[in-house]
């Protein structure tokens, strides 16, 4: 496996020279009025339509570590590494629910991350910074894993595995990201929306051969699902139990759902997946796409099965434990071993391009928040437009450098626990981010304090986890109650009790709370248009100036197409959380 | 997850939506009604072609409550909307 083959290392240069043009092109794409601001290179415009979204969200969700990580979990323990499948069934009504609401007060409001949203919400800088750091906390990690996809790859091609020196052999992942760094610094969101359409290509072409081609190879579905069951029911000699089932077994059923549906709460407060949603051009757009988006789901599933493919095969079986029982190797293998060389590296390219184009959205992300909620909000609140661009290119810089350090410095295993705490940490975020697109009922401290709470619980759990040979770390489920579960549930419910509890307590000692800044309206709002400069005064100045939102809603008023929600003074008056005069006093913020 | 109703869409549709949004995550977390081998669909075990099979079914859905719920006014601004406008 350490032969390196000329004409599938050809085809993968070949695919990634290809990226790189089309990447330093999208810079021209839909060329912007003024590149210069962070709606341009953070959000491509907010210009997507349904079929580009469809490619960027569908990067967004499935990335090379998806396609490497859950053959991997499903060579290793079958059954239980659907649950995969079973979270990306979920994701999109859980989307259809939540995004709409978030992309109306954004694009009304003229936000660009989650961060601002909460912010401008709560009234509250703290909120919206712990929103902030736990986003890039989180997605840190989770580029340095896309790399740890591509160093699969390369290793199965036997690229730098030999050298001795080690500046040698992480050369190829190192001039790499230095590319992608480079395109992403230039054109932004636009990068990853237009190379997700050559990712796409590359990877349905290969599972679909792959579903055609590989069964007939390995003597048909029935021989590998007894083989998969074989070998599942045999005994870990490390555990003393069986290495795992064909079916989910009950007593595994409640770890099964409960991170299925975590994972499909996370996935939604992910910087990279509200990036995405933002970038949408109307509100429509994301509906309309989580009906089509399954189709990634679908694929996902028939990746998931190549972990039985490989574990039918007996040279992917040897060449794993050669490489001291490396799973994540097992669909590399298997391609290298199925395909004929050509095909392989076709099939190699779509693993290595699927990792370049979330690792960019996943950058971008991270340094809008950087840039809007950090940097905006407590070094330079008067930064212009275009200084908050170039700060935001210059964070996705330092992003892509501080994940290429964890890929190469520390090891692998740090890297993935460091991935299985950002799936807790982030969605420690979610009432602050979710619930509060429906109430404004938490107080903001308190909101603060159960996230804080959350996050301990969260680690401090993840950390008392055995398994898979460490003391720590070993495992994203853990025993609560007397149920396996995913710990980010259980942390979460911990989160949302202290807030609820906290919130009473506040209230009825008077605390003071914040200002919200957004209006009902916002939250079912449509504007056709978000000008520039419109936008540029409302973030500003987003402290609920009177008419700060009125420019978008002028344009759908005047628009053919009218708002979803016209200003109904009954229903505001409903919902609208507007202080009592005696209390109007104590909110410290500027006002209405 | 019943959503305040914004105005021009009738509890009634809100309700409908609600229900189908909740049956296509309930075909996914209630991991008891496919965690069993039988019936088989050819060699595959139930547990894999059912969540195969979920995954369009959980598109349709959410079609059926994006056709629901889109705006009436939608079909009439349709020119307009179809032109791709740019900024």
């Amino acid at each position: 496996m350490n032969h390196l083959n000329a004409v599938t290392f050809a085809i993968l240069a070949a695919a990634f020279v290809l990226v790189t043009c089309i990447g330093f092109a999208s810079a021209r794409w839909r060329p912007a009025e003024d590149p210069m601001h962070l709606n341009e290179w953070g959000l491509g415009g907010r210009g997507f339509g349904t079929f580009v979204s469809w490619f960027l969200l569908g990067g967004d969700i499935y990335t090379a570590y998806t396609f490497i990580a859950v053959p991997a979990l499903v060579y290793a323990t079958g059954a239980a590494g659907f649950y995969a499948l079973s979270y990306t069934i979920m994701v999109f009504p859980i989307v259809f629910i939540f995004a709409p609401r978030l992309w109306s007060v954004a694009r009304a409001r003229g936000y660009v991350t989650p961060g601002e949203f909460v912010r401008g919400r709560y009234g509250s800088q703290g909120l919206g910074l712990a929103v902030a750091v736990t986003g890039i906390l989180a997605t840190m990690p989770y580029i340095a894993l896309q790399l740890v996809g591509i160093e699969s790859v390369l290793t199965v091609m036997g690229i730098g595995s030999t050298s001795g020196s080690a500046f040698v052999r992480d050369l190829p992942l190192i001039i790499a990201f230095a590319v992608v760094a480079a395109y992403t610094y230039l054109a932004g969101l636009r990068a990853p929306a237009l190379i997700a359409f050559v990712k796409d290509i590359l990877i349905y072409t290969t599972v679909i051969v792959a579903m055609l081609y590989i069964p007939g190879k390995l003597g048909g579905w029935g021989h590998i699902f007894s083989a998969a069951s074989t070998h599942l029911n045999t005994v870990n000699p490390a555990t003393g139990k069986p290495f795992g089932s064909i079916v989910v077994l009950p007593a595994g059923e409640w770890a099964y759902a409960t991170l299925a549906l975590g994972s499909a709460l996370a996935l939604f407060v992910y910087p990279h997946v509200t990036t995405g949603v933002f970038a949408a051009k109307r509100r429509d757009v994301i509906r309309r796409n989580t009906a089509m988006l399954p189709a990634y789901t679908l694929i996902l599933g028939l990746i998931a099965l190549l972990g039985f493919m490989a574990r039918a095969e007996p040279a992917v079986n040897a060449d794993v434990k050669a490489a001291g029982g490396n799973a994540q190797l097992s669909v590399p293998l298997l391609f290298a071993h199925m395909f004929p060389s050509w095909f392989a590296g076709i099939a190699d390219s779509a693993i290595v391009v699927g990792a370049l184009v979330p690792a960019a959205i996943m950058s971008i992300a991270a340094a809008n928040l950087f840039t809007r909620t950090i940097y905006k909000e407590l070094l330079k609140p008067d930064a212009t437009p275009a200084q908050e661009t170039r700060v935001a290119r210059l964070a996705s810089l330092i992003m892509k450098v501080g994940a290429l350090g964890f890929a190469l410095e520390l090891n692998k295993t740090f890297s993935i626990n460091l991935q299985l705490l950002g799936g807790i940490w982030i969605l420690q975020t979610f009432p602050a981010i979710v619930i509060s697109l429906y109430t404004r009922w938490f107080h903001r401290a308190a909101l603060i304090i159960g996230w804080a709470a959350g996050m301990v619980y969260g680690t401090v759990q993840a950390y008392r986890t055995p398994g898979g040979g460490q003391a720590h770390f070993g495992g994203s489920a853990a025993p609560v109650f007397g149920h396996i579960t995913y710990i980010a549930i259980a942390a979460l419910l911990l989160n949302l009790a202290v807030a609820a509890v906290l919130t009473l307590v506040f209230r009825a000692t008077g605390l003071q709370d914040g200002w919200d800044a957004t209006k009902p309206s916002d939250y079912t709002a449509d504007p056709v248009t978000v000008p520039a400069a419109a936008a540029r005064t409302r973030t500003r100045d987003h402290s609920a100036a009177p008419g700060a939102g009125t420019p978008a809603r002028a344009t759908s008023a005047a628009g053919s197409r009218p708002m979803a929600t016209p200003p109904d003074p009954q229903r505001v008056g409903r919902y609208r959380r507007t202080p009592a005069r005696h209390e109007r006093a104590r909110f410290r913020g500027p006002r209405a | 997850m019943a959503q305040p109703a914004p105005p021009g869409k009738s509890p009634a549709t809100w309700g409908v939506v609600t229900v189908l949004l909740i049956v296509a995550i309930a075909g996914a977390l209630w991991v008891p009604i496919y965690a069993r081998s039988m019936p088989k669909l050819g060699d595959f075990p139930f547990f894999y072609w059912f969540q195969l099979i979920w995954v369009p079914v959980t598109g349709v859905l959410c079609w059926i409550c994006y056709l629901l719920l889109r705006g009436k006014p939608a079909a009439a601004a349709r020119p307009e909307h179809g032109r791709g406008r740019r900024q």
